[in-house]
């Protein structure tokens, strides 16, 4: 199965991202809430309104027509028209005719009673025009409905109401009684500004609703980005530095809570790694590794090298001890760079004597690259040394591994015969001279120019030692 | 738990819904029963004359034994009808003004007297029962409330109420079934 890659999303985006969604929707709710509300009520208002008007309206006209005083009717509808110009009032018959734009009620009228009592008349007193008929239809029908709706006309919009004029029992002696609905009041008010009005307050409020997300997540998220965000940006980056290898860096958070807390922590922890890390250059690589892999003693195949500066007691009493120091240092110094870069490890330094130890199958021929360096850097740069020089003596064999000491102090350290031998070679070692025991100079291959062999009489050996003399093309080598 | 069925949250959000839905539920009041035809009619006038609403088709009111109960009070030269919570007046609607026997009504408007209903207007439930699924429904526009208003002022049918009585929006009231 394919490994799903993730992404890497920072928290500040995410966060920023989190607080702009839930702020949207939650803001954003409340807003269309209020929008909807809005317009409900306005709707609901401007509807009760109108249909209260039809009300009145339907009152008065039944109390004109009830004596027979329709012409006063017309005037009234008239009137009202003239004195509300946002509003408009019409009334139709229940087929749509404008009520009042002919003779015909008037002659039914009087059919009905059987008298002529109203005079036709010789001009019509309205000439609106019908109304549209499917909802016009459903006020003027069986039975008949209050009809409320909007509508938009000239770049205008309206709001509308039908108020169906029933055809009461009381109304029948005039107008018969074959029909339920006499006519229909029809109210249309302009609501051009309110809805402008209106529109303006909802773009207003989303403007604002805008301007209250973005400024709720930039406060919030400079707020989170301050107390949590950076804070953890610079423990993160310090943890970076010091994965490369620098202990130098510290976080700067004097907050007094978890955050700071986890700043001072990280703060300690890295001054605790950087104290393990200044000592490490006090001890050995194989302690290091011992202190990881195990310290069970063991016996191991190993190359030594020991150096030893020559003269060196004369030395000290002729010279300055800063100089003694500064110069001593430096060729130490010179001596572990080149150990290091043939792969030896610095066992131990004992006052100016160095021993180190190769390891692996060319041990011997590392072990003998790093000498001949040695000797060639003392002969080449003596002023760097202030003429000091060394001898150097290398030797392979078994030796045993482990940690030697007490249980207060100890070393990961070597010690067998093979380290002895090193040594003693060492110590016969003139000044630039690199001697080297029998099996290191047979392992360490055609790389070599060697002189001898030599009998020598170590310390410790009674039988004399086949040595040889490292030709390193510097000094008496 | 092994051996016991499992639910899901969502399952039990969906049951407790649909169990509050229940419990919410009110089970729907039935004004016309099935035994109104036996309840006595309140004018023995036949009433297949042309009237606005019903038109020229025959009408048969009927009022249940409450309604009958109702004495109007004595307020000045005039009477005031007030029929009690309960009633319940059923009007039969046919097809024509004159069906042929054993016809049925095609529709029952019914009148049931119950102020403290929300949809109640001027007192009253006004309501059309749809025939034959019987499928009851409350008006809520204000036609019928606008036409009986009518039968508390002078009007052309029965008596025509001339002493402008208040009849509780009812136009034949007791009593006037013997007329």
């Amino acid at each position: 199965m394919a490994k799903r890659q993730l992404r890497f999303r920072s928290i500040t985006f995410t966060v920023n991202l989190f607080l702009v969604l839930a702020l949207a929707v939650g803001v954003g709710l409340v807003m269309v809430a209020f929008t909807y509300s809005l317009l409900a009520s306005r709707n609901q208002l401007t509807r009760s309104s109108l249909l209260q008007q039809g009300n009145i309206i339907y009152t008065s006209i039944a109390n004109f027509m009830l004596p027979g005083d329709a012409p006063l009717a017309v005037k009234f509808v008239g009137q009202i028209s003239i004195s509300s110009p946002e509003s408009s009032i019409s009334l139709y018959r229940r087929d749509g005719v404008p009520a009042f734009s002919d003779n015909a009620t008037i002659e039914r009228v009087n059919t009905n009673l059987r008298e002529a009592k109203f005079s036709p008349r010789a001009q019509a007193a309205s000439q609106a025009a019908r109304p549209s008929t499917p909802r016009f239809k459903e006020a003027s029908s069986n039975p008949p409905s209050e009809v409320f709706f909007q509508e938009s006309s000239g770049g205008n919009s309206y709001f509308r109401a039908y108020r169906p004029l029933i055809n009461l029992p009381k109304c029948a002696v005039c107008h018969g009684s074959d029909h339920t609905v006499r006519g229909v009041i029809d109210i249309r008010s302009d609501v051009t500004s309110v809805i402008r009005t209106q529109n303006l307050t909802i773009a207003g409020g989303a403007v604002g609703f805008l301007v209250v997300v973005g400024l709720l997540a930039f406060l919030i998220g400079s707020f989170l980005r301050a107390l949590v965000l950076s804070p953890i940006q610079s423990i993160g980056s310090l943890c970076t530095q010091v994965t490369s290898g620098s202990f130098e860096g510290r976080v700067d958070v004097r907050g007094k809570n978890e955050i700071g807390d986890l700043a001072r922590t990280v703060n300690q922890m890295v001054g605790g790694l950087r104290e393990r890390f200044e000592l490490t250059k006090y001890v050995s690589r194989g302690t290091i590794g011992a202190l990881t892999e195990g310290q069970k003693p063991q016996r191991v195949q190993r190359t030594l090298l020991f150096t030893d500066v020559r003269g060196f007691t004369a030395y000290t009493e002729r010279h300055e001890p800063e100089r003694v120091v500064r110069a001593l240092n430096r060729l130490l110094e010179r001596q572990s760079e080149i150990i290091h870069e043939w792969g030896g490890d610095i066992d131990k330094f004992v006052g100016d004597e160095v021993v180190a130890v190769f390891a692996g199958e060319d041990a011997s021929t590392r072990a003998c690259r790093a000498a001949r360096d040695i000797v060639r850097l003392c002969a080449m740069r003596p002023a760097d040394f202030d003429g000091l020089s060394v001898g150097i003596g290398a030797a392979s064999g078994p030796i045993i591994q482990g940690m030697i000491g007490s249980e207060r102090r100890a070393d990961f350290t070597v010690i067998g015969d093979s380290v002895n031998i090193a040594s003693r070679l060492c110590s016969i070692a003139k000044a630039g001279q690199v001697i080297v025991g029998d099996s290191a100079k047979a392992a360490a291959g055609a790389e070599f120019a060697f002189k001898g062999p030599f009998g020598a009489k170590l310390k410790g050996k009674a039988a004399p030692q086949k040595v040889w003399l490292l030709l390193t093309g510097a000094g008496p080598g | 738990m092994k051996g016991m069925p499992r639910y899901s949250p969502l399952t039990a959000v969906a049951v407790a819904l649909a169990l509050l839905a229940g419990c919410s539920r009110a089970p729907e009041e039935i004004y016309a029963p099935a035994d109104y035809p036996t309840w006595e009619r309140t004018t023995s006038i036949t009433l297949n004359y042309p009237i606005p609403g019903h038109e020229n088709r025959l009408r048969i009111p009927r009022m249940n034994a409450k309604g009958f109960s109702a004495i109007p009070a004595r307020v000045g030269s005039g009477l005031k009808w007030d029929f009690p919570e309960d009633t319940v007046i059923v009007k039969e609607v046919y097809a024509t003004a004159n069906p042929a026997p054993g016809d049925k009504p095609v529709q029952l408007t019914i009148m049931a007297k119950d102020p403290n209903d929300k949809r109640a207007q001027a007192g009253w439930l006004w309501i059309t029962k749809d025939l034959p699924d019987g499928k009851e429904t409350v008006f809520t526009g204000n036609f019928c409330v606008t036409c009986h208003a009518n039968a508390n002022e002078k009007h052309p049918y029965g008596d025509g109420n001339s002493n402008e009585d208040f009849r509780d929006y009812v136009y034949f009231v007791p009593g006037e079934a013997a007329k």
